[in-house]
This record gives structure tokens, sequence and C-alpha cells, in this order.
């Protein structure tokens, strides 16, 4: 199939209407391979909705979104849209408590996602080594035979960026991954979403502002549902309907 | 509101329009007793069949109350003749008491050698026509509805001086229309009438429309002239295609009767399902306890106050509501509060609940169905057209929609429906506001419980009381919870009368078995379609 | 404690209980004398029997229950679907000894006029193709019933609900005589199975053998699912299903195989029981019995595997207890179980033991309870 577009994630026209109440309104947006992106709005923007979409969770009411060109994301699942390589990242972590930090790495590192070929997996030496390497990279070597549920909150978020790595996505789409953590550790996230980012494409969904500065990126502003702006923090900062938006009219 | 109030304005004056109804057949003409017996008596006394046939002919013409009770006592073999004296007499249906035959006064000695009046076919064939003949000039006009009835089915010629006499007094409407269309049937059927006379009387026949004038029609006489077989035939076709509609409507009625005792059981459960999303499994007892709450009543009126039973059902009402509704705010507190949040623990715990309560009514009132006894408003039917309408079925329909109504009052329109509501809504903001959440959940509880109860009183007059009575109405209330919508009153109301209609449409097809089996696999597919139900909330708030 | 292929001690231990009990007990039964303290009883026997296969049927539920979080409330008609297909099995096998002597018939069709063999009752009297249809007619309803029901993402009470409205439904078709399964007396009056007398004391310990070994082996595949990753996952998606989702698992899938092995499980505990309790009728279908045995398992330990067993063994004895002993006080004993078990004990006894053992060996350090499942 010849590709439509370029794009590593192409939204075009994009409406969710929900009982007459529009979530999103003719959305357009492109995401380039190995892009980062922030996005950023009120609430009631149609950020988490927009990742509904991208992710299969909510069939839009009309428009395209296209991944890597030529895969209809309207019409997959999420696990299928997962497969094709996008990992997303929930507002509040979501780990799998009752399982180790190892095995919550083990379930999501890239591998045949079938029901029979797991009943007969056994484990292997590389995905031992490829789990040590992400143990190492979000600082949970020590954590590994401990229950995520006995996890602090900023060690959760951190196991679960683990965990988007561990699938080897084109696209990570993370919300809000600074909410609930120390200075310090929204730096180190910053720091290792940046690192991410040389390699994969990243779309940030996220309210803190001076998070949004440290990773100096091109910013989307979101309002009622489809874009009010795009371009650097500077710029959408002097915005003049950027301003109106976020300091009411 | 307004809704509310038309809805109720109008109930009540189809509950006026009825009881006219019933009524009006009350106003009884009073018959002067009168007619001389003498002569039948004489030809009765004779003991030949065919005098014994004249005196049946004199006896059915006479206004003599005694004339009944002589005719009834011959076609039981229980006239008894004394072939010296040739005096009648009557012996009494139970027992060897014995009365005059023309006055109808006690004798204490029987002489001896009494003979009992002989019958063979004719003869008897001559009471029922006599007896049937007589009961068109009884005073009560039940009796004349029903031998004019009984009439139209014999379409015996010789009953037609008596019924153009009662034609001639008949004042109630319904027992003048019965009569015509007996004297209808004779003239159909009898080859004397003339052509013209019979064409009119195929007519009426037809009018009445129903399986005795479609039999009638089918059976003329060979001898009919044509015009006549045509108009019959004719009729015969009119009469079919009417009567598929009423069985039609029939079923709709039976439908909406069963759909309407759905809604009464399954309308606690909206409550308990659809707003706190708890799981019941024991309100099928809840009914029940309200059913035994009807019985206790009942047993209670019985015993110390008889003059009361008409107001048993509106007594056994708020107690079965109270009592009910404790039980579930115990329930509530007891058990259900440490669960919420946890749906399948609820419905585990919960139904260890509704096996303590069987056994407990078990322990105290046996496991044998209680007799619980209906009022007689309860009781007895009406016809309209084709359609037997019975006053239980009737009074559950209304009784339900009044709960349907009411509840939806108090959700919308008090506090504590706003209360309800809120918590619903946003648990911890409702908290954070003010509102004894603990205290509202357990109200809420108490009130689907006590919805449980009534309609456990009203379900008394229509199934056996015993303490599984609950465990028939679980499944068939979740399936209409589901079916119309979590959390939706209106879904509720929907789901129960379509899954009633539909069950009752498909039994004619499908039997009853069968009409239920497909009922619930078309449901298990359905919310395969829509998990939500018919009438689902849509969007973010689904999601929270 | 962390385990080495699929047993752990506690499994190793189950696996050799139940295996020796299945070859001890019915020696006891044949060997002992009858004044001898080692003799078991005939009518022990097929009533031990029949706990091992209801502890074989309570794995099943915790199969799907505790690893998967699909509260069935409807295992209860794959249990009577492989019970009535063994029955088919015997019935045919009475041959001429029925009341009526019809070769080919059984007795319930001779009385109800029957003139020939229903299709669905063709190759029942082969063993081989009985036994097959033990497992592939649960298997079969089971696989369509959660095809819809899973794709759909039928979750939760709902599906609790739908699962009782399929046994109930089926309750309702198999008390129709014209259903072909003999109506609401269903199928009795065994002669033999596989040639052997149904009621000689060989036979039955035969059955409680093969009752004893199908536990085991139920166990071991059940433990082998649970233990291999694709055990992780189906624990994954009990806690958190749309994660699941989000990693790129199909979700469906994965329920759909261990509820379609765990119908085939409960229809092997059917056909089972139904030779060593000699009836298979339509009350099987009834919703409660299903209910019940979900709380075998909430009683020994939700998720746990030996627990449910375990439970299965103890509520069935004390239900045994309380109808001989008690009858008016069971319903009251078992409702309670019910309350007491969700409010109090939610890791059942298996739970409350770990509890206990650990406590003893350091003090402090409690342990986390399990997740709610949705």
């Amino acid at each position: 199939m010849e590709p439509v577009t370029q794009s590593l994630l192409y939204l075009d026209d994009i409406s969710v209407v929900f009982d007459g109440f529009r979530a999103l309104n003719k959305l357009s947006l492109t995401i380039e391979e190995a892009e980062m992106r922030a996005i950023i709005g009120p609430n009631g923007a149609g950020k988490t909705t927009m990742m509904d979409v991208i992710t299969g969770k909510t069939r839009p009411t009309a428009g395209e979104a296209l991944f890597a060109g030529i895969y209809d994301l309207t019409t997959l699942d999420e696990a299928d849209i997962a497969q094709l390589g996008i990992g997303r990242k929930f507002q509040t972590p979501t780990v799998f408590d009752m399982h180790t930090v190892e095995d919550n790495l083990l379930l999501a590192v890239k591998a045949d996602r079938r029901a029979f070929a797991n009943i007969y997996w056994r484990r292997r030496a590389h995905e031992r080594a490829r789990i040590d390497e992400l143990l190492e990279r979000i600082r949970l070597k020590d954590q590994r035979f401990r229950k995520a549920s006995e996890l602090s909150h900023g060690q959760k978020q951190w196991l679960e960026i683990g965990m988007l790595l561990a699938q080897e996505p084109r696209l990570l789409l993370v919300d809000e991954p600074a909410a609930g953590m120390t200075d310090q550790e929204t730096a180190d996230t910053a720091e290792l979403l940046r690192d991410i980012a040389k390699t994969r494409a990243v779309v940030v969904v996220e309210h803190d502002m001076q998070f949004v500065r440290d990773l100096d990126v091109k910013v989307t502003v979101l309002h009622e549902g489809s874009v009010l702006a795009e371009g650097s923090l500077d710029q959408v900062s002097a915005n003049e309907r950027v301003i109106e938006v976020y300091l009411g009219r | 509101m307004r809704l509310f109030r038309r809805l109720l304005s109008a109930a009540l004056l189809l509950a006026a329009a009825l009881l006219i109804a019933w009524a009006a057949p009350a106003s009884v003409r009073a018959q002067t007793a009168g007619g001389d017996l003498a002569p039948a008596l004489a030809k009765i006394a004779a003991d030949s069949y065919s005098d014994t046939e004249a005196a049946l002919v004199l006896l059915s013409a006479s206004t003599n109350p005694q004339a009944g009770v002589i005719v009834a006592a011959l076609s039981d073999g229980r006239l008894l003749v004394d072939p010296a004296t040739k005096a009648v007499y009557v012996r009494a249906k139970a027992g060897d008491a014995l009365a005059d035959a023309a006055t109808g006064a006690a004798v204490s000695v029987a002489p001896a050698g009494l003979k009992p009046v002989r019958l063979n076919n004719r003869v008897r064939r001559a009471a029922e026509a006599a007896a049937g003949a007589l009961s068109l000039l009884a005073p009560d006009p039940a009796k004349r509805l029903e031998a004019a009835g009984a009439v139209f089915k014999s379409r015996d010629a010789a009953a037609l001086p008596t019924l153009d006499a009662a034609l001639a007094k008949e004042t109630v409407p319904q027992v003048r229309d019965a009569l015509q269309q007996a004297k209808a049937a004779i003239l159909v059927t009898s080859s004397s009438a003339s052509e013209a006379d019979r064409l009119a009387a195929v007519n009426l026949v037809v009018a009445r429309g129903d399986q005795e004038a479609l039999a009638l029609l089918a059976n003329l006489p060979a001898d009919a002239p044509a015009s006549l077989k045509a108009a019959a035939a004719n009729g015969i076709a009119k009469i079919n295609r009417s009567l598929a509609i009423w069985s039609v409507a029939q079923n709709v009625w039976y439908g909406l009767s069963l759909g309407s005792v759905l809604l009464l059981a399954a309308i606690g459960l909206a409550i308990t399902f659809g707003v706190m999303g708890v799981i019941n499994m024991a309100h099928g007892e809840m009914v029940m306890l309200g059913a035994y709450t009807t019985y206790v009543v009942q047993d209670a009126i019985r015993t110390d106050a008889p003059w009361l039973f008409g107001w048993s059902l509106a007594i056994a009402l708020p107690l079965a509501f109270l009592f009910t509704g404790v039980v579930g705010i115990v329930i509530e507190r007891t058990v259900i509060r440490f669960l919420y949040g946890r749906p399948l623990e609820t419905l585990l715990a919960t139904w260890g609940i509704s096996l303590m309560l069987q056994q407990a009514v078990r322990s105290v009132f046996g496991p044998t169905n209680k007799e619980v006894g209906a009022p007689s408003w309860m009781s007895g039917a009406f016809q309209v057209g084709q359609l037997s309408i019975t006053y239980n079925r009737l009074w559950i329909i209304v009784f339900a929609l009044l709960v349907f109504f009411a509840l939806l009052v108090v959700l919308k329109r008090t506090s504590l429906g706003l209360y309800v509501r809120a918590v619903t809504q946003n648990r911890r903001m409702a908290a954070a506001m003010g509102i004894r959440t603990g205290r509202i959940d357990a109200l809420t509880f108490g009130l689907g419980s006590g919805i449980a109860g009534i309609a456990g009183v009203a379900l008394s007059q229509i199934d056996n009381v015993s303490p599984n009575l609950g465990q028939g109405y679980i499944i068939d209330s979740f399936m209409v919870v589901v079916f119309g919508g979590v959390g939706n009153l209106w879904g509720t109301l929907v789901g129960a009368l379509t899954l009633g209609v539909a069950n009752k449409l498909l039994e004619p097809f499908a039997g009853a078995v069968l009409g239920k089996i497909a009922l619930l696999v078309f449901i298990i597919l359905f919310i395969q379609k829509r998990p939500r139900g018919l009438f689902a909330l849509k969007g973010r708030s689904v999601e929270a | 404690m962390r385990s080495l292929g699929i047993l752990d001690r506690r499994g190793l231990i189950f696996i050799v209980l139940v295996l020796a009990a299945g070859v001890l007990i019915p020696l006891a039964n044949l060997l002992a004398p009858a004044g001898s303290p080692f003799h078991v009883s005939d009518y022990l026997v097929p009533l031990l029997g029949k706990y091992l296969c209801y502890a074989l049927l309570a794995v099943a539920v915790d199969l799907v229950w505790g690893y998967c979080g699909v509260l069935s409330l409807g295992h209860g008609a794959f249990f009577a679907l492989g019970g009535y297909a063994m029955g088919m099995y015997l019935m045919r096998q009475i041959g001429p000894r029925g009341v009526y002597g019809n070769p080919v018939l059984p007795d319930f069709m001779v009385f109800l006029n029957y003139k020939e063999l229903p299709w669905f009752w063709l190759g029942f009297d082969h063993f081989a193709f009985a036994a097959l249809m033990v497992l592939v007619v649960p298997g079969l309803l089971a696989f369509a019933f959660g095809w819809f029901a899973f794709r759909s993402r039928v979750t939760g009470v709902y599906l609790s609900i739908i699962t009782q409205a399929m046994t109930f439904a089926l309750m309702l078709a198999f008390f129709r005589n014209d259903m072909g399964f003999g109506g609401n007396n269903g199928l009795t009056d065994f002669k033999d199975i596989l040639g052997f007398s149904i009621t000689a004391g060989t036979t039955r310990g035969a059955l409680f053998f093969a009752s004893a070994v199908a536990l085991a082996a139920g166990y071991l595949l059940c433990r082998a699912l649970v233990t291999s990753k694709y055990g992780k996952v189906l624990v994954a998606v009990r806690d958190a299903e749309s994660r699941t989702r989000f990693l790129g698992y199909k979700v469906a899938n994965y329920k759909l195989l261990a509820w379609t092995v765990s119908a085939m499980l409960a229809g092997v505990a059917g056909a089972l029981y139904v030779p060593q309790v000699g009836i298979i009728n339509p009350g099987e279908f009834a919703p409660a019995n299903s209910i019940e045995m979900v709380i075998w398992v909430a009683v020994g330990g939700r998720g746990t595997l030996v627990g449910a067993a375990l439970g299965a063994l103890v509520v069935n004895a004390g239900k045994t207890w309380f109808t001989g002993a008690l009858p008016e006080a069971w319903l009251f004993a078992l409702g309670a179980l019910f309350v007491v078990v969700t409010l109090f004990m939610p890791r059942g006894i298996i739970g409350l033991w770990g509890d206990l053992t650990s406590r003893l060996r350091k003090p402090a350090g409690p342990v986390p309870a399990p997740k709610p499942a949705e």
C-alpha cells in the first residue's frame, strides 16, 4: 500500500461526539518520526479523548487517523494498535499490582502476544538481558522482585514508562508523567523523555508549564476539541487567544 | 409532577368507571310471586312422560318462584309423587327433608309410598329448556344473562315466547342485547321464520362475534335458503377476522399484565442495582417477605376483625413497605456497606442473605404455600368485546404504574432523591458538601427493599406465597433491569412491558417454556450488542 | 516463595495426597474387613468420589474467577452437560434390560412414544464417542458463549448475570419432555459402564480412582496454565484489563481460552459424577447450584487452585453433615458462610493459613489483600 503521508501519525478532521457533546471538533495534528511534542490545554480541551482515538479506545464520529501512512487507526482495536507500535502511559499510573516489577516488564517486552504461544513460553536470555537493561534505566533494579503494589507513586510512574519502553513502540503517548512527582523526579523524568525522543516519537500531555519548558519542544495547544495554536512554548504563550483561554475571558 | 397528577386522575377516573359498571346490575327488580301451579302439578302427578313434558311447558311460563324449584328437583330426580293423594313433594338437595311442591312449606311426616317422577331424555331436555326459560325471568340480571347465553347455545324454539316476554320487560342494556342474540339464534336455525327475519338475525349473531356465534353459523340446518348460507359464510369470515385481532389483543393484555408484574419485581432492583450499583440477590426475598406480611395481616384480620378484610391489602401495603424497608436497612448497614465498589462480592454476600431469609421464613411459617385471600374488589372479571379482563390483573397494572410514578417523583422531586442522585454521581463530592453518604446509602437501599415489599403484597394476589416465591422473580428482574438499561427507571418500565408482551406474544407459537428460553437467549445476545441496555447512559460519565 | 517448574510445595503435597487417597480409599473399602478401623464403607466411597468431582469443578471455576476475574454463575451448566453426555452413554448401555425391554430406545423414550432414537443420541453407545462429547459439548457451548461475550467486552456483573441466564435457559429446556433427555426425571437406572456393573465394589473403587486422577490432572493442567506467561497475562487481565489491551494483548482470546478449558474440566467433573451418584437430572442446571460452586472457591481461597479444591471438600462435607444432623440449619449455615467469607475471609482458608504461618515466622509484615476484580 502506498503511504498517504510521510508523517508517523496523521490525524485529519477528527470529531468525537458523545450524546451531543463535542469532545473533539475537527482536530488535525501530525507527528513526525522521532519527534517530541507537548500538548497542553485547559480541562475538557480533548487531550485524553485524542489519546483515546489514537489508541483505539474511542471511535471517532468523523475524520481520518493514520499511523505510518498506511494503518487506519479508526478500524483497529487497542491490542492491534499497541502491536503496531503505539504505546500509552495513563494519567494515573496503571501497573499490574499483583505482579512483581520484573513480571510487569516481562509482560510489556516486545514478543509474541498470542495466547497459545504464551502457554509454551520459556524465559530466554535475550529477554532477561533486555529486562536488566530496562531496570537499570528506570532505576528499579533493587525492586526487581517486589510487587508493583508496594512501589511509591514516583516508582510506579517510572515502572510504567519502563513498560512503555519495553514495548519498543515507534510512538509513545504519555499522559501527565510529572503528576504527583517531586521536583527532582520531575527533572529526571524530563531528562528520560528527551533521551527516549532521540529514537522515537513522543507525545506528552502535561499541565505543568515548568515541565513543558524543561522538555523544550514544539507545543500544541488544544481548546474545545481542536487545535488553538502551535509553536514553541514562548510563541504560544504570547498568542492572544491562548492567553484568553487560559486566563478566562 | 403535572404528568404524574394527570396520570393519577386518569387512573382514578378509570377506577370509578369500573366501579360503576360493576355496581349497575345491582338495581334489581323485585318480582312478585304469582301464577297458579296447580294445573302443572296435576299433570306431573299423572306421571307419564308426555304429561310431564306438558307440565314443564306450563311451568316455564310461570312467574311463581316455586316453578324453578320444581324444575330443578325434577331434573335431579328429587321430585316425588304420592300415588295415593296425587300430591307432589320436593326433597331437599342434602338429607331427607321434604317440602310441599306447590307452597314450599316443610312437610314433617313423609307419606309412605312416595315415588320419584320418572325421566327420559325428552323430559330431561324439556326440563333444561324450562330451567333456561325460567332463568330468563329471574330477578338477578346476572342469572338472566347466563340464561340468555344458555338459550343461545340450545336454540330451543320453545323458549321463544319466554324470550319475548323477557325482552318486553328487560331494562338492562347488556342483558337486552344477550336476549336479542338468543332470539336471533333461534330464528336463524328455525325454518318457520321468514327469510328476511333470518337474515336480520344472522347480522345480530355476527355482531356477537365469539366462538359460539361461529359454531352457530357453521352449523346451519341443511335446508337453509342459499341467501342465508351466503350471509352466514360472510359472517364467519368476519368473525374469524375479528377473533384473530381479539386474540392478539388478549395476548397483549396478558403481556401487559406479566409486564406489570415484572415491573413491580424489578423496580426496587432498578434502585439498588441501577442507582447504587449494588447487586442485591436477596431482592426476591424482599418480595417474598412482603407477601408474607400480607399473609400475617390477613391472618390477624380473619381472627380479630373480619369486617376489615376488604381493607387487608391497604393495611398490608404500608406495613410491608416498613418491614422490608427496615430489613433492607439492616442488611445495608451490617453487610453491604463494607462491600461498596466490589459488586461481585456483594452478589455473593446477598445471595447468602437470601438463603438465610428463605430458611427463616420456612422455619417460621413452614414450607407449604400460604393462603392469601383476595378482597371482593380484586376478584372477578369483566368483558371488553372478546377480551376477558380480571380485576386482580387490572389492579396490579394500575398499582405497578402508580408505584413507578411515585418512585419517579421521589427521585426527581424530593430532597432524598436529590441526595441519592448526588451520591450516585459523585460520592466524594457529595460527602464534601456535607451529605451523610452512609445514611443516604442506607435509606436508598431501604427504599428499594421497601418497594420490593409492596410488590410482594401485590404478587401475593396472583402467585403462591411460599418461601421460594422470590426465587422465581430474581432472574427475570435482573433481565428487565439489564435489558432496560442500568440506572434508568424509564428503561425499566419499557424493558418490563416489552419483555412481558414479547413473552406472551411468543407463547402461542413457541409454547410457554420455549418462548421464555427464546427471550433469555435474546437478552443474552442483546447484551452483547448493547452491553449497557436499551436506554444506556453514554459518554465520559460511563467511564468514570 | 519462588518455584521452579509448575509445582510449588503446596501443589506437590496436594497431588500426592489426592493420588494417595485415590489408591488407598478404594483399597480400604475392598480389602480391609468390615470391622477393621481401616475399613471405608460402601456408602462412603461414592460420597467421597462425588466430593472429588466437586473439587475438580471448583478448580475449573477458580481458573476463570481466581485468575481471570470472570465470575461464572453458570458453571453448573457445563458440569451438567458433561454429566448428560455420560448419562446418555450409560442409558444406551442398559440395552434390552430396561422395563420395556426395548433394545435401542431408553425407557423414557418408549414411554413417550418415540419411534426411533433422536439424531443427537446416535453414537452414544460408544464410550469413546461419549467421552469425546463430555469435552466437546461443554467446550463448544463455552466457546460460542465466550466468543460473543468477551468480544463484546461484557464484563463484571453483567457477565455473571448472563451466565446465570444461560444455565437457567438450559434448565428450562432440559425440563421439557420433548427435548429428548428424559424431562424432569433425567437419566437414571444405569446398569453398567464399559461392561462392568455400576454397583460393583470394584467399579466404584475404579471410578473413585479415576476421579482422583482427573482432579490431579485437572489441577496440573490449570497450574501449567497459570504459571506460564499466559497465566501472568491472565492475572494482568484480571487486575487491569484495559491496561493489558494497551500492551497489545487480545484480551478476549486469553479469556476465551481459559473459559473454554474451564468448561471442559467442569464437563469431565460432571461425567465422573454421574456414574457415582447414579442419576443426572435438570436440577443440576439450577442457578442456585452454580452460585454454590463459587462459594466453595471463596471458602478455600480464590486464585490458589488448591484452595478451591479444599473449599469444595470442606463445604460439601459440611453439607453432608448438616443435612443429616441439622437439616433445618443447613441453609442458615451456607448463607452465613457466604456472608462471613466475603466480609472477613477474602482470601479464604488458604489465605488465613498463610497469614497465621507468616505471623508465626515474623510477627510484623502485613500481607496485601488481593485487589478485588471487577
